[in-house]
């Protein structure tokens, strides 16, 4: 049942809550998805998990972008309630009928909602009936339609498309046995009645030389039960010289639809649903027979319950061909009227060749695939059904958005004042310490110099830790920057254990008094098991203060793979309740790549967390901060 | 070339034709006309001028979950309704304050303006921070000890915006939900305030030449930092959003838009 549905202003005041289903709702799950889905640009998602002490609650939303409305309903997980997209949006067309901007009391809408709860709930209750009853009741009533068309066609391969869903269906055999057998009655009916009835769509009255050969062969495989469509399918084929056919494809899945030859609509299982309802009174004197014909059947089913459905794509897509180019027509010419009335309801048509063209740009700027993907979708929830602004394109509001969604993400979530962060730790006598993790060659090494150069000029005592104990060389480099910077470095060689390396390090910064620890680690690929345990221990075994992951900017799509599995394995392998996981992100090799900023944006969104550094060269001072307005110009331009 | 020649000699006909008419309208009233325009010209530019320092804007600023949406519509409507969550968009209206619907005589409306706090929307405050007359910074005195260093940034995000400098914006900082019992008193928040601007004041002015982050330093040199330091006037108040005590703020309103 439902938790709690809730309506407010994107300004944030709640116009209305139910109140027949009293909870309250454990944790504030509300304010957790405006801050973590809906403000983090992943409005586009289906669906938000929400987890608070005491309950597991699933969120689902929609939005009414013209009125600035949002819509949630919140259920708990475990059940799985179908109705709730359905409910959101009657519950979204009907209160906006009733939306007054000045009004804030909405009493008078519990009635309404209760109506359409129980309507929605009704429906979902009918749905899930049609569905347990639905697929043996169509798929003998195809397999009617199969038979007739054969013979109409002559060298149909429809085939078994019913008995294919018999096989997936749910199993409640009895009751299909029944529902079967009586089909296969009402086949024998109709075929016996030597087709004058031509109730069923398609010309039945062109079959009856196919039929009447077929019909002793149904005789014998009338009504198997589950299988038993397959019998009659056989037998069709059989008729059809199609019996190669049949044997030549075993191994189609059964899930495709039906193969419509000639333009009669797809709906003729429609028709012959309500004939084979008719005759479920005749159950009677057939049962028996379906009874031991069930078991044999059911291999030749296999071979050629495969079969079917090759298709109806034929159909589909040259259908789809022509939407979207008269479509396109349409578009130049309405969207220059519409951008001087103004006066038009967004709607999902319209934004989806802006926003393809927008990602195609994205892309080419190197953002991930999937991150522009979802940044498209999102943003097309905050604009669908908005009324445009007169005097402006399309394209021009597609953009604005856009641009304010990417300067909404890129913005820091929380403050990345490094030095504040150094300072308390100060005052509390221990030393700060940073971890850099990565991928290899990434540049971890070079810029942990540098980050050690830029505290340093802050009168900040810093210490290196070289916790890379496996690649030669590594206690070396930072040796030599140690020297350079003038800095104590903390070493024990090579192959020993890094997170035991890291602790003495700490503990010798805390006896001499230094403000910051900088742990140096070897690179690792994040599909690494064995590595990623080893790093989980190191963060583990020492809680660092901030754990920095360091990303190279020439980086693509693998950005998104690399963060969330570092992530994940982070969280995974913690020991403690409250895992630690990236923390800050450092961007390297800045200065390599000209426009192609997008690596920063997939990082950012992928993880969460704010890009701290950006190196830019190979010397010391090339570290700077992110400037997000630059970013966002850059990947717009 | 041949169109650009008849062209130019057409426009000096024309010309020749305006300035002739021109010479010959008596020359006192030329005189007037101009003097008139340029009279009408100064006029507008002075009103422009004139109304840009009588804003009747005021910001509801502060962190996310202070309590800013239910203040804005305690003082719009007197109720805070049914209650708010995490505001995604600004909250702006143009209306005298509810208190003041029973009092007679012209009251002018106050264009309050709330503006999200979460991190995300910081950059909303700056585009309503150039033509504040007066900002409310709301701080929640109940889970004040746990987000004082994000709030502290903030305060000081605000107080060395060059709008507000420039401006002398006075700041009101409201302590609200001092109604539950374990809130804190407004002079022991003020005190922690003025604490951690300290703080920040020195870290913060250490910056790094690839960027200055904040326009102005706060306080004066070599002494530890005091709201009286600032050029503008920063005072403190109590408030409870959830059972409508909100004179005070409702008195600095008015002290600062003034009817």
């Amino acid at each position: 049942m439902l938790e709690q549905l809730l309506i407010f202003t994107r300004g944030g005041l709640i116009l209305w809550t139910c109140k027949e289903i009293g909870n309250a709702l454990k944790g504030s799950p509300i304010d957790t998805l405006i801050r973590s889905c809906l403000l983090e640009e992943r409005s586009g998602a289906v669906s938000f998990n929400y987890d608070a002490p005491g309950a597991a609650y699933t969120l689902k939303w929609t939005f009414h972008n013209d009125l600035g409305l949002v819509f949630v309903a919140v259920y708990q997980r475990i059940l799985h309630l179908l109705y709730v997209d359905d409910l959101l949006s009657m519950v979204k067309q009907s209160f906006s009928e009733v939306y007054d901007p000045k009004r804030m009391a909405y009493d008078d809408f519990d009635e309404t909602f209760r109506q359409l709860r129980m309507e929605a709930e009704a429906r979902a209750e009918e749905l899930r009936k049609i569905k347990q009853l639905g697929k043996p009741v169509t798929g003998s009533v195809k397999k009617q339609g199969q038979v007739l068309k054969a013979g109409l066609e002559g060298g149909n391969k429809r085939v078994g498309e019913g008995g294919s869903k018999k096989d997936d269906g749910d199993g409640i055999k009895g009751k299909v046995s029944n529902l079967t057998n009586g089909h296969h009655s009402n086949e024998n009916h109709k075929l016996g009645d030597d087709s004058q009835e031509g109730d069923l769509a398609n010309g039945k009255e062109n079959t009856s030389s196919n039929v009447a050969v077929d019909l002793s062969k149904l005789q014998k495989l009338r009504s198997k039960g589950v299988r038993g469509r397959g019998g009659v399918r056989k037998a069709d084929s059989i008729g059809n010289k199609s019996s190669k056919v049949a044997a030549a494809e075993p191994a189609k899945k059964a899930t495709k639809k039906n193969r419509v030859w000639d333009d009669a609509a797809p709906k003729q299982s429609k028709l012959d649903f309500t004939d084979s309802v008719d005759e479920n009174g005749n159950n009677d004197h057939v049962e028996v027979v379906a009874a031991d014909q069930g078991e044999s059947m059911m291999d030749k089913e296999e071979v050629f319950s495969s079969d079917s459905e090759s298709d109806d794509d034929d159909d589909d897509e040259p259908g789809s061909d022509e939407k979207p180019a008269e479509a396109k027509k349409k578009g130049w010419f309405s969207s220059v009227f519409q951008s001087i009335t103004g006066k038009a309801n967004l709607e999902k048509t319209d934004l989806g060749p802006a926003l393809k063209a927008l990602k195609e740009r994205l892309m080419t700027k190197n953002v991930a695939e999937e991150i522009a993907e979802k940044l498209c979708e999102s943003v097309e929830a905050s604009l669908e059904g908005k009324k445009l602004s007169s005097f402006t394109r399309i394209s021009s509001t597609v953009q604005a958005a856009m641009e304010d969604a990417l300067v909404r993400i890129l913005t820091p979530r929380r403050s990345i004042d490094i030095l504040r962060d150094v300072h308390a730790s100060k005052e509390q006598r221990k030393p700060y310490v940073v971890v850099f993790v990565g991928v290899n060659g990434v540049g971890k090494s070079t810029n942990l110099a540098k980050v050690a150069y830029w505290l340093q000029q802050h009168k900040v005592s810093v210490m290196m830790a070289a916790c890379d104990t496996f690649r030669s060389g590594a206690v070396e480099q930072l040796r030599t920057h140690a020297r350079r910077l003038q800095i104590p470095i903390f070493e024990k060689g090579y192959e020993k254990d890094p997170a035991v390396v890291a602790k003495e390090a700490i503990q010798e910064a805390t006896r001499n008094g230094s403000d910051v620890v900088l742990v140096d680690t070897a690179g690792r690929m994040q599909d690494n098991e064995p590595l990623m345990r080893a790093l989980s221990k190191l963060i583990n075994l020492n809680q660092p203060d901030l754990v920095l992951f360091v990303g190279e900017a020439l980086v693509g799509n693998d950005a998104v793979d690399q963060l969330s599995k570092f992530n994940q394995k982070l969280s995974d392998l913690s020991t403690s309740g409250n895992p630690r996981l990236i923390d800050g992100i450092l961007l390297t090799k800045f200065d390599t790549i000209d426009d192609k900023v997008g690596a920063a944006l997939s990082m950012v969104y992928i993880s969460g967390s704010p890009v701290m550094f950006v190196g830019c060269g190979q010397s010391y001072t090339d570290l700077k901060k992110l400037n997000v307005k630059a970013i966002v110009k850059t990947l717009l331009k | 070339m041949d169109n650009w020649e008849d062209m130019k000699i057409v426009a000096e006909q024309w010309s020749k034709q305006g300035i002739e008419f021109v010479q010959q309208i008596p020359s006192p009233q030329l005189y007037a006309a101009i003097a008139l325009l340029l009279l009408a010209t100064i006029w507008l530019f002075s009103i422009r001028l004139f109304r840009r320092t009588k804003s009747n804007t005021v910001l509801l600023s502060g962190l996310s979950g202070s309590g800013k949406t239910m203040l804005f519509y305690r003082l719009r409507d007197g109720s805070s309704h049914q209650g708010a969550v995490t505001s995604m968009e600004p909250n702006e209206g143009t209306f005298v304050l509810h208190y003041e619907n029973i009092k007679k005589g012209k009251v002018k409306p106050v264009h309050l303006v709330d503006v999200p706090g979460h991190s995300r929307l910081r950059s909303k405050l700056e585009e309503y921070l150039p033509r504040a007359a007066a900002i409310v910074f709301v701080v929640d005195a109940l889970e004040f000890l746990p987000n004082i260093r994000a709030v502290s940034e903030y305060l000081y995000d605000i107080l060395t915006n060059a709008s507000v400098v420039k401006n002398k914006t006075p700041v009101l900082l409201c302590c609200n939900k001092t109604d539950k019992i374990t809130a804190h008193t407004k002079e022991f928040i003020r005190k922690q305030m003025e604490k951690e601007i300290e703080k920040l004041r020195c870290s913060r002015s250490a910056v790094s030449t690839a960027d200055i982050t904040n326009d102005f330093t706060l306080g004066i040199e070599g002494e530890v930092f005091n709201f009286s330091h600032c050029h503008n006037k920063v005072t403190v108040a109590e408030a409870s959003g959830l059972t409508g005590e909100i004179d005070q703020v409702q008195d600095f309103i008015r002290e600062h838009v003034k009817p």
